[in-house]
This record gives C-alpha cells, sequence and structure tokens, in this order.
C-alpha cells in the first residue's frame, strides 16, 4: 500500500551520491555477489592445460575470459578490456601449490586510444582489413608483465613484451572473422591448424620474450551448460539448454613454456584475478598542480580457479570474500565449503531422491577446490583437445578426448604422481582444464561418486544434458573460437 | 501487508517476497530482501512511500535480531533517503565497528557528507575505496572531490566509475551517466556532456535526471522548446520542486507563460513537502514568500548542514532582507571551494546586498565561467549584476569552468 506522497516529510528529493541502486550497496546476503555488478573485471572461467606448437616446444596453456553473457554486436556499451583494471593469470610452483600462494602473476594492463575523437563512430570507421589499421578506431593495446613473487627471486619484474587487441566481432565492419569473410555470414568455426586461423586472429597473436606467446581479445564463450536449469532447483530438462550459446567473453590467453617454470617434472596450481585501484580521496599536491589523481593500491576483486567452486560451492554470505581473497586463505575460509557440499545434499533430495552423493567429510572434493588452483600435471604431455567433436572432418577432436575427461576413459599419464593407479590421472578437469571439458557433468559426476576409496566408485555420469558448445573450438592457440558475429548469431531458443 | 500493484520486474519481486515473509519462510533473508526491493521501486519510481515500507521490514529485522548488520544497513540506508542523517550516522558507526565492510563506510560518509562535516567522510570515503574500488566507491569519491573543488579530478573519478558499471544494474550505470554529464556540463565540456547524457538515457529510457539535465543543458543553449519537452517528461515522472522549477523556466523561456504559472502552482501545493530545500531556493529566487523560504532553510539545516543548506539559508535570508546574516552563511557554502554556477551567483549577489562589493565582484567573475548552468531566471538577475560589476574575462585565467559569458548568451536571457 502507497503513502500519500503529500504526508511525508522531506522525503521525495534526490540525494548526491545515493541515488545509486540498491544492489550494490545492499548486504552481501543479496543475490548476487558484487563482481556480478563489474562485468569487466567479472572472471567467467580459467583454463590451464598442457599444449605443444608444432615445433615440439611445450607450453603450460592458460587463458581467463571476462565479460560473461557479452552480447555480440555493440549497442550502447562497447565490451572492451578496462585500463583501469588488472588482469593477472597466477602459477604456483612447488610447495606454493598446497599453500595457495601465487610463485609467478603475469600482468596484463591495457591501454585503449583512438585514432579519431571527432566522430560517433567509437570502433570502426569503416572496414576493418588489418588489426590496428586505419579502420579501426578504438584500439586496445597491452603490456604484459612477469611477477616472480619468490623469496628468491633475484628479478622480480620482467616485461615480457606488448600486443594489439583485435576488433570485436561486429559483423559488415569486421568481416574476415566470418565465414566467407562476409560480415553478414555467421562467425567462422575453429580450425584444425593456425593457418586456417582467421586474419584478425592471426594478426593479434604476440610472440613475446622468452618462447611466450599471447592473445587478449573477444572470443565466443567456449563454457557450455544449462545454468539456468541448475540454478532452478536443479529441475534439470532433456534435452538441456545451452544458456551461454550465442554469447563472447574477453579472453585473456597466454602460452608458458614449461622451461619458464622448472621443467615437465612437477603439479602446478593457476588461477587469476582481477583488480582496481584504490585511490587517494583527495591529494593536496592534486589541488595544487590541478591535476586529476587515479593512482593508488591495486585492490582485488575478482578471483577465479576451478569451475563452479565460487557459484555452486561457496555459500552466498562468503562468495564476496572469495572474490577478495587469495587462495592461500581457502583451507581456513572455504574449506567447509568442500568437506559438505550443499550441492551434494540438493543432489539427493531434487534430483535422485536417494542417498548417492556423500554429503560429508569429501575429502575428495576438497582435495580438488582447496585451494582454489586448477591443478595441471606438466609431466603429462599434451592433454587431447576438443575441436568441432569426432565427426567434424576439418576440424575433429583429438582421438580419446572425452568432454568427460577421465569418466569419459579420457586419461593420461603422469611420471611424478602415482594418481589412480599407475600415473593414471584425468585427460581433463580437474587436472588442467581444457577447452571443452564439459565441467558441469563432470562436477555432477564427481559429486555424486565417492572418490575417496580405491578405486572409486563412480556414479554417473550425471549432467545437464548439454554436451557440446555451440561452436566448434580451435585446436591451435588462443584455442577459444572465433568471436560471435554481432550482425548474426543465435541464442538457445 | 496488501500485495503489491504492478507487472514490472520489481513489483514481481516484491509480491513474490510478500508470500515468502507471510509464509514465515526464510524469514531473516526474506524480510531483508523485501526491504531492499521496497528501497529499489521507491528510487526507480521517484515514490517515497516505498522508503517507508523499507523502513517497516527494517524494524521487524531490529526486532527479530537487535543490532543485526542486516537491520542496520537498511535501516540506515532509509534514513539516508528519508533525509535523517543524523539518525543514520549512529547506525553506520555501529556497522563500521561490528563489520567495516566497504558500504558501512559508504553509508558513514554519506550521512557525515549530509551533515556538512567533509573531512570525516572523506576519511570514511577513503576506507570505503580502499576496501573494494569500484562504481560506488568512485562515484563516491569522485562528488567529494568535486565538493572540494576537484572537478577535473571528480570526471576522471566518475568515468572510472562508468567503467565499472554493469548492464546488469542499468539504473547505477545511468546514475553514473548522468552525474559525469553534469559535471562536463559544468565544466563546459558541452559535447561530452550530451553524450554522456545519450548515454544515460540509452541504459534507462526516459530516465528523469538524464531528461531535466539534457533539458537544462537546451535551456543553456536557448533552445526552450527542446528543452521543455524533455523536463516535461522527466517532471511527469519526479514531479519533485526541482524538476517543475526547471520545467516552469523553460516554458516561460518558450513564451508559454499560463503553462509555466501551472506548473509552479502545483509546485508551491508540494514544494515545502517534497524537497524543502530547493523549494526555498525557488522562492527566494523568484522572491516570493521569503519567510517562508527562510523557514524552510533553517528547518532543513537542523538535519543537514552541507554547503548547499547553508547556500539555500544565505539566499533566503538575503532574498527576505537579511544580508547580514546571510554573509556567515554564504561563506560556509563556499568554504570548501566549490565549483558551482549557483553558488558564485549567490554569493555575488548576497556580497553586494551586504555592501561587500570588492567580494561581490570576485563572485561575479567566478559566476562568469559558469553561467550555463544556471536557470534562465538566475541568468537573467546575474545579467543585471554585471552591469554594476563586469565579469573580468581573461581567457585562459579562469578556473575549469571555462564557458565564456559572452554577449550573445547574455543576449538570450533578457
Amino acid at each position: 500500500m502507497k503513502i500519500p506522497k503529500q504526508t511525508l516529510q522531506c522525503l521525495a528529493a534526490g540525494l548526491a551520491v545515493t541515488g545509486l541502486a540498491l544492489p550494490a550497496l545492499a548486504s552481501s546476503h543479496m543475490d548476487a555477489p558484487l563482481i556480478i555488478l563489474d562485468p569487466a573485471a567479472n572472471t567467467c572461467d580459467v583454463y590451464a592445460f598442457v599444449s605443444a606448437d608444432t615445433n615440439g616446444v611445450q607450453y603450460l596453456t592458460t587463458a581467463l575470459t571476462v565479460y560473461p553473457f557479452e552480447e555480440p554486436g555493440i549497442g550502447p556499451n562497447a565490451y572492451n578490456f578496462d585500463p583501469n583494471v588488472l588482469y593477472q593469470i597466477n602459477v604456483s610452483l612447488g610447495k606454493d601449490v598446497a599453500a595457495g600462494k601465487p610463485s609467478l602473476s603475469y600482468n596484463f594492463q591495457f591501454k585503449t586510444a583512438y585514432k579519431n575523437t571527432g566522430t560517433i563512430l567509437q570502433s570502426y570507421l569503416g572496414v576493418i582489413q588489418n588489426v590496428g589499421d586505419a579502420a579501426q578506431n578504438l584500439t586496445q593495446t597491452y603490456t604484459v608483465t612477469k611477477v616472480d613473487n619468490r623469496p628468491t627471486s633475484r628479478i622480480r619484474e620482467t616485461v615480457l613484451g606488448t600486443g594489439i587487441v583485435p576488433p570485436n566481432n561486429q559483423g559488415i565492419a569486421t568481416p574476415l572473422y566470418n565465414q566467407g569473410n562476409d560480415g553478414n555470414n555467421p562467425a567462422q568455426d575453429g580450425v584444425a591448424t593456425a593457418d586456417q586461423l582467421d586474419t584478425y586472429t592471426t594478426e593479434s597473436i604476440a610472440q613475446l620474450h622468452s618462447g611466450y606467446v599471447a592473445f587478449c581479445g573477444q572470443r565466443d564463450d567456449g563454457f557450455y551448460g544449462d545454468i539456468n536449469a541448475v540454478f532452478d532447483l536443479l529441475q534439470l530438462r532433456n534435452p538441456g539448454k545451452d544458456v551461454q550459446a550465442g554469447f563472447n567473453v574477453h579472453a585473456i590467453v597466454l602460452n608458458i613454456p614449461l622451461s619458464e617454470l622448472g621443467g615437465t617434472q612437477q603439479i602446478v596450481g593457476v588461477y587469476a584475478t582481477t583488480s582496481r585501484r584504490s585511490v587517494t580521496v583527495l591529494n593536496p599536491a592534486v589541488q595544487r598542480e590541478g591535476q586529476p589523481n587515479f593512482g593508488g593500491q591495486w585492490v582485488q576483486v575478482g578471483r577465479q580457479g576451478n569451475p563452479l567452486f565460487c557459484e555452486a560451492l561457496v555459500g552466498i554470505a562468503d562468495k564476496d570474500r572469495y572474490n577478495e581473497t587469495s587462495p592461500s586463505v581457502d583451507a581456513a575460509l572455504f574449506k567447509k565449503y568442500a568437506l559438505t557440499p550443499e550441492l551434494c545434499h540438493l543432489l539427493n533430495v531434487i534430483v535422485f531422491q536417494a542417498n548417492v552423493a556423500p554429503e560429508t567429510n569429501r575429502t575428495d572434493i576438497a582435495g580438488i577446490f582447496i585451494p582454489d588452483l586448477i591443478k595441471v600435471d606438466l609431466s603429462t604431455g599434451p592433454c587431447r583437445l576438443a575441436g568441432g567433436g569426432p565427426n567434424d572432418d576439418a576440424d575433429p577432436d583429438d582421438a580419446g578426448f572425452s568432454r568427460l575427461g577421465i569418466f569419459g576413459g579420457d586419461v593420461l599419464t603422469s611420471s611424478v604422481q602415482v594418481g589412480f593407479g599407475d600415473g593414471e590421472v584425468p585427460g581433463g578437469w580437474p587436472n588442467g582444464r581444457r577447452f571443452g571439458d564439459d565441467v558441469i557433468d563432470i562436477a555432477v559426476t564427481a559429486l555424486s561418486s565417492d572418490l575417496r576409496v580405491s578405486p572409486p566408485i563412480i556414479n554417473g555420469p550425471y549432467g545437464d544434458n548439454v554436451d557440446t558448445n555451440d561452436m566448434a573450438y580451435n585446436k591451435v592457440f588462443p584455442y577459444e573460437s572465433t568471436p560471435q558475429n554481432g550482425r548474426n548469431h543465435m541464442h538457445a531458443p | 501487508m496488501m500485495p503489491q500493484d504492478g507487472d514490472s520486474h520489481t513489483d514481481q519481486e516484491i509480491r513474490r517476497y510478500q508470500e515468502k515473509v507471510s509464509k514465515g519462510e526464510n524469514r531473516q533473508a526474506s524480510l531483508e530482501r523485501l526491504g531492499w526491493l521496497f528501497a529499489t521501486k521507491a528510487r526507480i519510481s521517484f515514490d517515497p512511500g516505498y522508503y517507508k515500507q523499507a523502513a517497516a521490514c527494517g524494524d521487524v529485522l531490529e526486532s527479530d535480531s537487535p543490532g543485526c548488520p542486516e537491520s542496520l544497513l537498511l535501516r540506515g540506508y532509509v534514513f539516508e533517503n528519508l533525509h535523517r542523517f543524523k539518525d543514520a550516522e549512529p547506525l553506520a558507526r555501529t556497522l563500521v565497528s561490528k563489520r567495516g565492510q566497504s558500504f558501512d563506510y559508504g553509508l558513514l560518509g554519506d550521512s557525515l557528507m549530509e551533515q556538512g562535516r567533509l573531512d570525516e567522510a572523506v576519511d570514511a570515503y577513503q576506507h570505503m575505496v580502499d576496501l573494494r574500488p569500484d562504481l560506488q566507491s568512485y562515484s563516491r569519491v569522485s562528488y567529494i572531490r568535486w565538493l572540494k573543488g576537484e572537478t577535473q579530478g571528480a570526471i576522471q573519478m566518475m568515468e572510472a566509475a562508468m567503467d565499472a558499471s554493469s548492464q546488469n544494474d542499468p539504473d547505477s550505470a545511468a546514475w553514473v551517466a548522468t552525474r559525469l554529464a553534469l559535471l562536463q556540463f559544468q565544466s563546459g565540456e558541452k559535447d561530452e556532456a550530451r553524450q554522456a547524457v545519450a548515454a544515460a538515457l540509452l541504459l534507462r529510457p526516459n530516465y528523469p535526471p538524464a531528461l531535466l539535465l539534457r533539458g537544462r543543458m537546451l535551456l543553456a543553449e536557448d533552445k526552450a522548446d527542446e528543452a521543455v519537452a524533455a523536463l516535461e517528461t522527466a517532471a511527469k515522472a519526479n514531479p519533485l520542486p526541482e524538476y517543475q522549477w526547471t520545467l516552469a523556466e523553460g516554458l516561460r523561456a518558450a513564451g508559454r507563460e499560463p503553462e509555466a504559472a501551472a506548473v509552479e502552482a502545483r509546485l508551491r501545493v508540494t514544494g515545502a513537502a517534497n524537497d524543502p530545500r530547493t523549494f526555498a531556493l525557488y522562492l527566494a529566487t523568484r522572491g516570493e514568500d521569503t519567510a517562508t523560504a527562510v523557514r524552510l532553510a533553517e528547518t532543513e539545516m537542523q538535519q543537514r548542514q552541507d554547503i548547499f543548506t547553508q547556500d539555500a539559508l544565505a539566499w533566503a535570508l538575503t532574498a527576505a532582507g537579511h544580508a547580514g546574516e546571510a554573509l556567515p552563511h554564504s561563506k560556509l557554502a563556499l568554504a570548501e571551494g566549490t565549483e558551482d554556477g549557483r553558488l558564485f551567483f549567490h554569493a555575488a549577489v548576497i556580497a553586494h546586498r551586504a555592501g561587500q562589493d570588492d567580494q561581490s565582484q570576485k563572485w561575479v567573475n567566478r559566476a562568469a565561467g559558469c553561467v550555463q548552468t544556471l536557470l534562465p531566471s538566475e541568468r537573467k538577475q546575474f545579467l543585471e549584476l554585471t552591469k554594476i560589476f563586469p565579469p573580468a574575462t581573461k581567457p585562459g585565467s579562469q578556473s575549469p569552468l571555462t564557458n565564456d559569458l559572452t554577449a550573445s548568451n547574455l543576449e538570450s536571457v533578457k
């Protein structure tokens, strides 16, 4: 029931600063964590797996994606990396893996420039033929810096090099992303060899110092799953709906030569963070000189390691805290969520209607998620890669690749751990994470199984009935699929 | 509890949580969520009655769990929007000492700022942005920088807030874009301001604050007919004194005097209740019922002592013939160095009427740099004053408020 305005005193006038929307001023008990309100710094997914180039050089391929549900095409808002955000891919080595500490951090910092600011054509002045040409108005560049956080390091920071961000796939302005090099057509599907990549992607792959390779730019969101059904009281449907279909992300992909990490005989950990700068609210020097002030300490606002940990295991009350903390505190703060996953209880009650998933003392699940690093066994050699499925003649999955990883028989052999016996380790997540790993199905299957005993009791596989991405992956760097065409793309019906 | 009417997403959510509360389903979380939904509804509908309902949810939360952070934050936010800043402050201080999250410092800083305690507010906002740099903290830093005279730094921070905005929260994004446009308008960056307003209106079509600003910008360009179109839509959605006053000015500039008078008639009925400070400014500017203007400003001063309330009281006192009494309030209004055309214009008039012609000349010079931000009737009064104190225009020597007091734009207000 409304109260007549005339009966209120001093109520109606807006306030200078509290005209802001409420979700961000509300407590952390709201539906959405704060990071959802900051998409440029909102990490979607992290990937980490062993790859090799055509010369046989092995890499730890890492990737961070941001901007969830990025609608292709610009509309009122351009999606770009934020120059005010520090994007970091962190690698833990040796004892730092168990401690959840970053041994090495790879910092990506962006700059934005315009060729012409006297126009409303923010991104495209014409049809772009080459990355950074005269038609690409808004152009972002980036610098990659390696930070060695180890106390024994003699050189703390090393600039590895710079790169350029290709244009977003708008359509007519960016024809070379699309089938037949026609901006009216859907985006090109994934390819099996580097010479088949589209021009923009090829031109944006940066060869950095010491053998590092980087790519930063718009890509199709390679995550697939019916997350609407999962978060709709686990009311799964068949067929499921790939909710991410037709959406893009912005991806940072970095190939790290294994030689830079100390060789192959080890297990490393990978996670990513995003940070924004604090500022000095008032700076007397600034006031004197009339110059603006924008420089302070970086403050972490986003974090991502394994898929689904924060989203599906950590309680709402702690989600924001997760994003603001280091994996080094995971054992103290978040282990409880892995040891007693609420999701196991919900699966038992809602989906199985029986006690299938062990609900307590899940040391197996804690072993995956705590600390929340993607652990990658570097001794296995390159993993199998996803392309466009086993029947895609032009870009087939590698033989033996399974979206379900170990639950689909896709295993690798380690020389540094016993694994499930004789060095057998998963071919995909949770041993690394590849593009194409069906992380929802793997997670649900793992939660429903008991990996604490030998041999493990495997129940399932279970899942959300979405088994493939809407676009084929590239089997070559940068692996993530071509960005969806803003002019011609399709979301799941 | 009457079920919420309406079909918007917020209305539907309110109904859903009303049902949860009535069933006792997850009571505390449901009450908290319902309270914030009512506050959301109040903000986006500009219907302050919903704040009362949000407050009721907060009261029940407090009754269930005395001193719980959820209740403190919700009630504090509602108090601020009811302009009960002194009531909000202790809740914010309790939150800060109990929990110390970014929002808690934001709430504290807001209550201190509105009470005119800027130095304390700066400290609170510093904690806020150190804990979490984001749209919320950047926009507050921007605002307080502007209050402190750091206009370019304020613009930079509001741009950073804009970069940190999300389409998941278009209301905040539109609000930030509008504030950015206002700062640019005040700085004479016309093209940038127009673009920012357009961005706000893309994010939230017919967003009243953006339409109000667009109307003011069009009035500054002597495009009264176009201004009225924007202002009518804005004032219809948000019939507050600031909107009605600006609309009346636009209608009058467009030669639509009877319609202007009708809008002002409505303003006189509701202005004192809806926004006494702005209504006091309106009355004082018009030279009408100045005793009421003084009374309203004095009453407002009991709630907040920020620079704009100091200015409102000074302006009302001057209109009532008490320029000498107005001077100390005017000095307080200017003490932080805020670059605001209306503050400078008022200061010039007040100093002149108090016999301080050197001060009047000084503030005329400052106001001349941002005359575009004044309403037509204010510009007309200012023009009269410039006949006595011709502004000293030294190209390049002015503050960032670069708009020239040219012959042409002065002519437009004659």
